[in-house]
């Protein structure tokens, strides 16, 4: 059996396309962990949105056995991190599962924003860190200009990082040798009371929950009656094993390692990641540090293209919920779209890819409103609430103050574009926090900015502004006190609540002059005159008049052709039957949809 | 829905045969013509003389089979023989068209006999047998009085020819209608004033103005010519000054002097049955609706072998009924008499009616004396309104 002493837990961690899954692969394959010949390109990603996009959502641990120069055979185990910020919570769980992290940095690029963010979590987490500079074969790598970043920009010993072309299988035996040498064994206590930390949890239609575990202190066996600390509950263990980097059983799991545990768990929610596992007899006295309940950021309404479709999306979300606790939802109908679910995501990315796998892997066609966030809202009672939606917040004169969560954002670009990005973050109400050169050419810009001005298509512009050359991280900063309104849109004197947004009292002019233009092309005309009108509490802001309809067509009768006027007429009413009646105004549904997807101002 | 003739209604054992034996109206279709124009979906084929021989034979066969289905003469109080190009018949062919109309149909109460007529193919002796025989009343397929306009509508005739042919009708003594077309590529209110103007001027009594249709299946359907002007201004201005001249809008497209309407047509739009002959052309008994076939070959085959040559038919529901009866009599300045419609349809439907009418705009609709109607507005708009009775 292995000693403490030759099990090794590491993680890689790297900016997004800076090499990560193929640095992982390479591994596995110079270990015999998996036969070349059956080698999927980037194993860890089990998904195919996550090759697709190459980033990983789910984290796999695998199990490689190495013979190291030392003559001795070691256990290494990887621990996969999600790469991406809106998975912030659960890096830093996998990091917490690890003794040490590969920091890869691509050689061409250097630094960016997300490797000094992951960075810092290693250090954070007391990790040795390991800088691999990876894609050395590209013609435009520049490592030694990257070992100076290493150093004067993260602030890491650049003296012993290894030089890696993960595609060429480069500098891989350095880098498993590094992993040996340099990442300590684990250093728990194989007699101690139970602890284990749940980096993640997936459900398996045939086993239930598998947690994903790394025993800190004790062992944990087949058989054992074990206790969640965080959900306070208890269970009987009916398989622990590791992943080789197929489950395979084994007899337990002891202080230092990494597998997983079968416990007849049936929801996900009783699995949480974070949560410490002890023995239910004789409990730890305190659970492992760093648990946090997740909370969902972002929001958005989930509706099916085919209303007879609520049926499948409810049993798809659900399904994707099983391996996802961090998806929130509750059922929301639309005046425009009918029933649907409102969503709560940890980030964009995280919204985007549940969006994407219930088209894909169910096959349902569906809308997706525009993303918003949830706000704290001080009424004048003292009491607060939270509002998700527009139509949560109460009458203006009943709220004190209206606070929104912000992010602090880490903006890393060329200086050239310094200008622009700093425009655009003030334009969206950011708070300027400092800016720094990080070489004559390139600039680490800090920002606090509202996160509902990012969520709508910061990124996007961002990069179209800075040409693709800038890279983002950011990290949530709790809520603060905003400058906010609800403008209201009446059509014909009627509040649409499909049509309402929040928005900064600065921009609520201009926004609402946008939004009643669009809907002033797209609301057909009627029999009457519609006014279109924007107004914050009573008092209106803005107002657009849609001309009455003018339009007829006198067609002779026909000889008496009367099925030809009821065709037409039955054809006519068919169109106006997809609309919505609000008062007496029709709208069709594009106008709602138009207005729920994207808000894009000109 | 087209049906397999097996499955049809066979009219001998059905009640709406019953409908034959009360007085009613007859459209004859003459679905020649000497050209198609772009913009028409009337059934026509350009013809060979020999063909509307045969034709002519033909109509009489399929007279002959409702005459047998009534069990003698069908009665008939208004008559009206469109096409197509009626004017395109020559001398002998219209008496064999009067022989067998005199034939098969008892024109008693007779009320109105109208041929529509074309100005290029109107002869003196056209006027002259019509006169002689049961017409009334002509309406001549004018379009335009503007040389250039005509062009575009490719109209087998110019405004010189259109004005003769006024003329002449005019002064036969016959009630004279005009067809006009507006809405025309170019056409402004100036020119749609003058067309207008010069019409009344020649002392005609009638008027129906039609908006350009881009209609499926027509030249200009498929491929609409550019330059088409909004039709809504012209037809507002229509109805400001043909009422000024003293004719009275009865109707969403049809303008006369008092008492001077289309009673054939009144017949479509208060629901009574009518029948038709002649491919293409529609009937309807009581609820029971047909269309014949609308290919003028079929139609040979059909009559040869002693059928009617019914291609489309249904039955409509009561409330089906109910609605098409509020469609067509709010075309007409009488629109839905109250007692009427209850007596017809019932206490419900009108009901019904009442509701969806107090829901429309009030400018649009006006009632007076138990009749509800559309205002010059609600006919502006009458589409748009019309949509909310379905």
């Amino acid at each position: 059996m292995t000693n403490m002493n030759n099990i090794r837990n590491f993680c890689i961690i790297a900016h997004v396309d800076h090499g990560k899954s193929t640095l992982a692969d390479r591994l596995l394959e110079y270990t015999n962990t998996i036969d070349s010949r059956k080698m999927r390109q980037q194993f860890l990603d089990t998904m195919d949105i996550e090759r697709e996009r190459g980033i990983t959502i789910k984290l796999v641990p695998v199990r490689m056995q190495y013979r190291a120069n030392d003559g001795k055979e070691y256990i290494l185990n990887l621990i996969d991190t999600p790469g991406h910020v809106d998975f912030s919570y659960e890096v830093s769980r996998s990091l917490a599962a690890c003794e040490g992290a590969l920091l890869v940095i691509d050689a061409a690029q250097g630094v960016e924003a997300q490797t000094l963010a992951n960075a810092y979590l290693a250090v954070d987490q007391g990790l040795e860190i390991i800088p691999v500079i990876n894609k050395i074969d590209l013609p435009g790598a520049r490592p030694d200009e990257v070992l100076r970043q290493i150093e004067e920009v993260i602030g890491l010993d650049s003296s012993q990082a290894i030089l890696v072309s993960a595609k060429e299988g480069i500098g891989i035996p350095e880098a498993l040798e590094a992993i040996v040498k340099r990442v300590p064994p684990p250093t728990g206590n194989e007699d101690a009371k139970l602890q284990a930390l749940i980096f993640d949890s997936i459900y398996d239609n045939y086993r239930g929950v598998i947690s994903y575990v790394r025993v800190v202190n004790g062992c944990i066996k087949k058989g054992q009656s074990i206790f969640f600390m965080a959900t306070r509950k208890e269970y009987e263990v009916e398989e622990v094993g590791f992943f080789t980097p197929f489950m395979s059983p084994a007899e337990e799991l002891k202080a230092g390692e990494v597998g997983y545990v079968i416990a007849n768990v049936k929801t996900i929610w009783e699995a949480r990641v974070g949560d410490t596992i002890t023995d239910a007899n004789s409990p730890a006295d305190k659970p492992l540090p760093g648990y946090k309940h997740i909370k969902p950021v972002v929001f958005c309404g989930l509706y099916p293209l085919d209303r007879d479709d609520f049926p499948r999306l409810r049993e798809a979300i659900e399904k994707l919920q099983l391996n996802d606790s961090a998806l929130a939802f509750e059922p929301e109908t639309s005046e425009a779209l009918g029933f649907g679910f409102r969503c709560g995501f940890l980030g964009l990315l995280h919204m985007d890819i549940t969006i994407e796998r219930l088209k894909r892997e169910f096959e349902i066609d569906l809308v997706a409103t525009a993303p918003t966030v949830a706000y704290e809202i001080l009424l004048k009672d003292g009491e607060v609430i939270e509002a998700r939606k527009p139509s949560d917040f109460p009458d203006p004169v009943k709220i004190e103050e209206i606070r929104e969560p912000f992010i602090r954002l880490t903006i890393f670009l060329p200086s050239d574009y310094v200008g622009k990005a700093m425009k655009l973050c003030q334009d969206r109400h950011g708070e300027f926090v400092s800016l720094d050169y990080i070489t004559p050419e390139r600039v680490k810009l800090i920002y606090d900015l509202p996160l509902a001005e990012f969520i709508v298509d910061f990124h996007d512009r961002l990069k179209s502004l800075t040409r693709g050359y800038a890279s983002i991280d950011y990290e949530q900063v709790g809520y603060r006190k905003s400058d906010l309104v609800k403008v209201d849109i009446l059509i014909h004197g009627e509040p649409v609540d499909a049509f309402s947004f929040i928005c900064h009292k600065d921009d609520a002019y201009k926004r609402a002059l946008g939004v009643i233009k669009k809907l002033k092309e797209l609301i057909p005309r009627q029999l009457f005159e519609v006014a279109i009108q924007a107004s914050i509490g009573s008092r209106v802001i803005a107002r657009e008049n849609v001309k009455p309809l003018r339009k007829n067509v006198l067609a002779k009768c026909y000889g008496g052709d009367i099925t030809r006027k009821r065709k037409l007429l039955e054809k006519q009413k068919e169109g106006k039957e997809k609309m919505k009646m609000i008062g007496r105004v029709q709208i069709p549904q594009e106008a709602f949809l138009a207005f729920l997807q994207a808000n894009e101002e000109e | 829905m087209r049906k397999n003739r097996s499955d049809r209604v066979n009219l001998l054992n059905e009640s709406f045969v019953l409908a034959l034996s009360s007085p009613l109206s007859l459209y004859v279709h003459i679905p020649f013509c000497v050209r198609k124009c772009p913009y028409c979906a009337f059934y026509s084929v350009v013809s060979k003389a020999s063909e509307i021989d045969n034709y002519m034979n033909c109509l009489d066969e399929e007279l002959k089979l409702w005459a047998a289905l009534a069990g003698g003469k069908i009665k008939v109080q208004t008559l009206y023989i469109g096409g197509g190009t009626p004017t395109l018949l020559n001398h002998w062919q219209w008496e064999m068209l009067i022989s067998s109309l005199e034939r098969y149909v008892d024109f008693l109460p007779f009320l109105e006999a109208s041929v529509e007529a074309n100005p290029g193919s109107l002869t003196a002796d056209h006027i002259k047998l019509w006169r002689s025989w049961r017409i009334t009343r002509v309406s001549l397929g004018v379009q335009s009085l503007d040389d250039g306009e005509l062009q575009l509508l490719k109209r087998p005739h110019s405004a010189h020819d259109a004005a003769d042919a006024i003329a002449a009708l005019v002064a036969s003594g016959l009630d004279v209608s005009v067809d006009l077309i507006f809405g025309l590529p170019g056409q402004t209110i100036q020119s749609w004033h003058r067309t207008l103007k010069d019409c009344l001027n020649f002392g005609i009594r009638h008027l129906s103005i039609y908006e350009l249709t881009l209609e499926e299946g027509t030249p200009w359907g498929e491929c609409p010519p550019s330059g088409l002007t909004e039709g809504y201004p012209l037809y507002r201005f229509a109805q400001w000054y043909l009422p000024k001249k003293g004719f009275i809008q009865y109707e969403i497209a049809s303008f006369s002097l008092p008492r001077h309407w289309c009673r054939h047509n009144i017949a479509y739009w208060q629901g009574e049955n009518f029948l038709g002959v002649g491919p293409g052309a529609w009937g309807y008994l009581d609820g029971f609706r047909y269309g014949n076939t609308r290919e003028i070959n079929d139609y040979f085959d059909q009559i040869t072998s002693e059928n009617l040559p019914v291609a489309y038919q249904e039955i409509l529901p009561q409330d089906k009924q109910a609605i098409e009866a509020v469609i067509l009599a709010l075309r007409t300045r009488w629109g839905v008499t109250a007692t009427t419609f209850k007596r017809k349809y019932g206490w419900k439907a009108y009901r019904k009616f009442l509701d969806t009418w107090e829901k429309l705009p009030s400018d649009c609709r006006a009632a007076c004396r138990g009749r509800h109607a559309f205002t010059p507005k609600g006919f502006r708009i009458a589409n748009a309104l019309w949509e909310n009775f379905l």
